[in-house]
């Protein structure tokens, strides 16, 4: 399954100039992981050093922020998307 | 060859670039490169070729060093750049200095970060490591922060000895090596202490920046939240010289301080701790020329123009052309520059962001 990744820009730098790419994943913890594994600049800007996601970014899957699902072991569906954002809190 | 100088200006909103001969009377501005990252560090690096290191990082999305091999048409990101592990607890959130290692060792480079750490890089920038010794220094549990942050801003190298570094932190103080980052000495004799609230006085001294006196190696000078201090005794032990600042019931306080090739150093003395912007409005530049022990008003930089700005730690340089020139740049995004010991002041074009870090970098075409 392809599923699409956007990214602001800020960090297009990370993802070889690319503010939307996709990656080939059956599941959302699996397409998270590639996207670090493809881009591993990424991982430094997205996420601490706990490895918790920074304070001020946020991961959208479709519409629902990351952090407040309960498992992140879906199954992916056609037109699936996940959205990496700047929380407006950051700037 | 002729010189070519390049006046490198980071900003919270990008980096600039103004570019002259070596006569420094016209100057062109390029950028913003890196537009939207803070850069609060950048070096211009000419020891193979020439690369420019830029300290970047946001609010949201942390920090990393970007270089560029084409005075900034393209960047790349250092992946193996300072970062500090989980076991160590502690948190990168910016780049607040990169310096160019000892003569002796052309590959090497250092960088002072936030939470306050020092790092090495041995391969020209290609990887870092962290001297461990000055986080794993005794008192470190006692360090803390001061407004702009936990940061180490200031790295000195003996201009004969490679293994002997000062670093300057706030509100943290000055340490020592003597064998090349392994191990640190605090060196806060005779400094003012701030109020962190813990007890210890071993740390507590909020450096805002420190310089190495080019002719002397065992005498520095500073710029301290609380007054000015010199040490002659490589930092052993620090006395005021204060004279001719003219303050009534404060602190002389300000951010940064610059000394020249010839010894001649330089202020930018604000209102206040509390305040923090020009006395009155005036934009005034001090001096203390060699040989002097008072501080002179020496330039008055926009005399028919008010200026309630500030010029932060890192904002102020003097190049090492003869004559020297002196260049700031303002909390309010204009960069002045004098090439007459600070008498008479120039502004350069634009008018940018906040200006966070100004350096000097001479190139021979």
């Amino acid at each position: 399954m392809h599923i699409e990744i956007s990214v602001p820009s800020l960090l297009s730098d990370c993802t070889n100039g690319q503010v939307k790419f996709s990656v080939e994943a059956e599941k959302l913890k699996d397409a998270l992981s590639k996207m670090l594994e493809t881009y591993p600049l990424l991982r430094k800007h997205l996420y601490n050093e706990e490895g918790d996601l920074r304070q001020h970014v946020l991961i959208y899957y479709n519409s629902e922020n990351i952090v407040q699902m309960e498992r992140l072991d879906i199954t992916l569906q056609p037109g699936d998307r996940i959205h990496v954002l700047q929380a407006v809190s950051g700037g | 060859m002729g010189k070519r100088v390049m006046l490198l200006v980071g900003t919270n909103k990008g980096l600039f670039f103004y570019t002259s001969d070596h006569e420094r009377q016209n100057w062109n501005l390029s950028g913003p490169y890196l537009s939207g990252w803070e850069v609060y560090s950048v070096l211009g690096d000419s020891r193979h070729g020439n690369r420019i290191f830029a300290g970047t990082s946001h609010a949201a999305y942390g920090p990393t060093i970007r270089v560029s091999d084409d005075f900034g048409s393209s960047w790349t990101q250092i992946e193996d750049g300072p970062s500090y592990s989980k076991e160590s607890g502690f948190s990168l959130n910016r780049i607040w200095q990169i310096i160019k290692g000892h003569s002796s060792e052309p590959d090497t480079l250092y960088a002072g970060v936030e939470e306050a750490g020092l790092f090495v890089s041995r391969d020209r920038g290609a990887t870092w490591r962290e001297l461990e010794g000055l986080t794993k220094h005794s008192s470190r549990p006692n360090w803390f922060p001061g407004a702009g942050g936990m940061c180490l801003h200031t790295i000195l190298i003996h201009p004969s000895n490679p293994h002997r570094i000062w670093v300057a932190m706030s509100a943290v103080g000055v340490f020592r090596t003597d064998d090349g980052g392994e191990t640190w000495i605090t060196c806060n004799k005779g400094l003012g202490r701030v109020p962190t609230g813990q007890p210890y006085d071993e740390v507590g001294y909020c450096i805002h920046k420190m310089t190495l006196d080019p002719n002397d190696s065992n005498t520095l000078y500073m710029q301290e939240h609380g007054g000015v201090f010199k040490s002659t005794d490589g930092a052993d032990s620090w006395f005021p010289i204060e004279d001719g600042l003219n303050v009534s019931n404060n602190d002389p306080f300000g951010f940064p301080i610059c000394t020249s090739n010839t010894g001649d150093s330089f202020l930018i003395p604000l209102e206040s701790s509390e305040k923090r912007t020009m006395r009155d409005g005036k934009l005034l530049v001090y001096g203390m020329l060699k040989g002097s022990d008072r501080w002179e008003p020496i330039g008055d930089v926009v005399p028919n123009e008010q200026q309630h700005v500030n010029v932060l730690r890192d904002a102020a340089t003097v190049d090492t052309l003869d004559p020297y020139g002196l260049y700031f740049g303002t909390t309010s995004g204009e960069v002045f520059y004098s090439l007459d010991r600070g008498k008479n002041w120039g502004r350069l074009p634009g008018q940018l962001s906040r200006i966070l870090s100004v350096k000097m970098w001479i190139l021979e075409d």
